[in-house]
This record gives structure tokens, sequence and C-alpha cells, in this order.
């Protein structure tokens, strides 16, 4: 088999099996589509393999990274919703009660009542907060800072 | 599955144009010829290759000018497939398409710019070719400038005959020139137009 130059080369040779592999690991085909998406433009990006003649390898890695990153958020957004349900109670942490948090889900916008519980009732550090929200880690910290503060207030 | 797969890949390569990954887009047409591999660059046409992929030699000079960032795009290619149908149906005499030169040598270039001068129905020698880019003396080396000719048809290498009119050679076969020349003359004497005949 001659080595792979080019991105199309690199597609048409292995793109039925990331979809198939993403398939079978996502359950589900429009998750399956944003992996194999995800995978062939990390590769595209990430040009040229890492080694020649291992490409398989190495877009068999960046897709079980993908599907992991993509289990990892949607476990954290599931359980964000179940909490911000308020069926949830939350566990007293930093000082922050059930209380807190019932006053927190009135007063709070969407984006910083997801960091607020993120942070304080999931217990994740700010690197992972700021992975969750798909923004930089000092967007996070100012965004669960300024939850405190609107909590504390609220809780007057 | 394959539809599946169809789907997503006209969604990746959406993704791939708008962060400017994709430097050459590529398709497969058929032709009374057979398969032709057509490669569209920024300039232009860069490449039709007899047979559904193209060499390793032409696909190195690609990636070496544009990158990478080959991809099957139907769609970029779709206004070289359109004027090949039309011309291959005897609706079209010239091409509109730009074609694109740049990763030849300038005697290529200038070469194959006298070539594409010579119009549909007529036909040249290397030695006319050669002296009409500047170089008369240099019919040979014109001969093998048009052997490398990456975008036969278009640039209508199938013109050129050697001196002595007969058919000379064709990098898609001299059955390919034959069927080319016949579209465009009517008929095509079995030994091409020697002086003889």
């Amino acid at each position: 088999m001659t080595e792979i130059s080019t991105f199309g080369e690199l597609l048409e040779r292995h793109e039925r099996e990331i979809f198939a592999y993403a398939l079978r690991l996502t359950g589900d085909r429009d998750d399956a589509d944003d992996v194999y998406q995800e995978t062939f433009l990390a590769a595209f990006k990430g040009w040229p393999p890492p080694r020649r003649g291992q490409e398989r390898a190495w877009l068999y890695r960046i897709a079980t990274n993908k599907v992991i990153d993509r289990a990892r958020k949607a476990k954290r957004r599931a359980r964000l919703s179940d909490v911000t349900d308020l069926r949830l109670a939350a566990p007293e942490r930093d000082g922050v009660s059930l209380a807190d948090l019932t006053a927190a889900v009135k007063v709070l916008p969407a984006g910083q009542r997801a960091a607020f519980v993120l942070r304080k009732v999931e217990g994740l550090d700010y690197a992972d907060v700021a992975r969750a929200l798909e923004c930089s880690e000092e967007a996070a910290r100012s965004r669960v800072a300024e939850a405190m503060k609107k909590v504390r207030e609220a809780m007057k | 599955m394959i539809e599946l797969v169809s789907d997503s890949r006209e969604r990746l390569l959406q993704r791939a144009r708008r962060d400017g990954l994709e430097s050459v887009g590529y398709r497969v047409v058929d032709s009374p010829l057979g398969p032709l591999w057509i490669a569209v660059g920024p300039k232009g046409v860069l490449a039709i290759h007899y047979g559904a992929e193209p060499s390793p030699g032409e696909l190195a000079r690609i990636v070496r000018t544009y990158g990478p960032g080959v991809l099957p795009d139907a769609r970029r290619a779709d206004p070289v497939a359109r004027e090949l149908d039309q011309y291959f149906a005897g609706k079209r005499k010239s091409f509109d398409v730009a074609v694109d030169l740049s990763p030849l040598t300038a005697f290529q270039r200038r070469i194959l710019g006298a070539t594409a001068r010579v119009a549909f129905g007529d036909v040249s020698t290397y030695a006319k070719v050669a002296a009409k880019a500047g170089s008369e003396n240099a019919s040979r080396a014109a001969g093998q400038a048009l052997g490398s000719n990456p975008i036969p048809i278009v640039v209508p290498c199938h013109r050129i005959l050697a001196s002595d009119g007969s058919l000379g050679g064709y990098a898609g076969g001299l059955e390919a020139k034959r069927v080319l020349l016949q579209l465009e003359r009517g008929s095509v004497p079995s030994g091409g137009w020697k002086r003889s005949q």
C-alpha cells in the first residue's frame, strides 16, 4: 500500500472504518457523525501523522479520545441538568447549602448558574469547569465569583 | 453505512473548506475515454489524469505546490466536469475554465501555452509548437513537455503530431488521441496524416 500524502487519501482509505467505530462506541448516529468529523478535522490540523505508515492507529487514537471527551462532557451536562432541576440536594461544600443553591438557581443567568453548580456542587476544579463550559479558566473563575456574589446577595 | 458516511463526508468537507484546510479539490468523472481524475486548485484546473487515481508523481507535484490539503470535492471540480461533458458531446469547441500551469517549468509553460492556441479541429507538429514557443530547435524537448502535460484535453496536446504527420505519442495512449481527433475532425487516417498519404 502506498504512503499517504494527502488528506483525501487518508479520508478515502479510512473514513468508513472510523465512522463504524464511532457508531459502535456511541451507539448514536448523530454522535458518530460528530466523532467522525472531529477526528478527521483534528487529523488534518495535526498533519502530518506522527509516524508514517501508522495513520490508521493514529486515527483510532484520535477517535477514541473524542468519544471519551464527549462521554465526559455528556455526563457532566446530565448531572448539571439534574441539579438545576432542584430535585437533588446540594452537598454542603464551601458553605454552599441547599438554600444557597435554590437562591442561585433563582437569581443567576444560565452561564453563571452552570459555573456555580459545576464548581460548588460538582466540585470540579477550574480547569474542568472551563472545559465543560468551553471557556477560558479565567472566564470560569470570573463566572463562579460573580455567581457567588449574587448568591450571597440573594441570601441576605 | 455508505450513505451515512457520504452525508458525514459532505459536512466534513464543508467544515474543512470553512477552516481553510482544503487547497485542492478533486473528483473522478466518466468519459468516453474511461474515468478521468480531475483536480482544481486555487488558480484553476491543475490536473486531468487518465484513470480513477492520479499517478504518484502527479500527486507529489500537486502536494509540493499546494500542500496535503487535497480532498475529494465534486462541487469544486464540477465546472471542469461540465465542460468536458459538453466537449465529448460535441457541444463545446474550447474550454473556459482557468488552467493552472504554475507548478511547471517556464519551458513547459511556453510549450503548453503554444499548444493551447491550436484551435479545435486543427493540428500542428512538435516542431511548429516549439518554434511558436520561441525554441525552434527544441522539437524533441517539446514532445517531452507535451508528454507530461498535466491537463490533457483542456490543453489540447492531442492536436500535436510528429513532424511527418504521423500521430506521434500520447500520454493517454494513441487510441485516446485518435478518439479525440476523430471527435474534432470526423475521421483519422490509420497512420495519421503522413505526407506520403
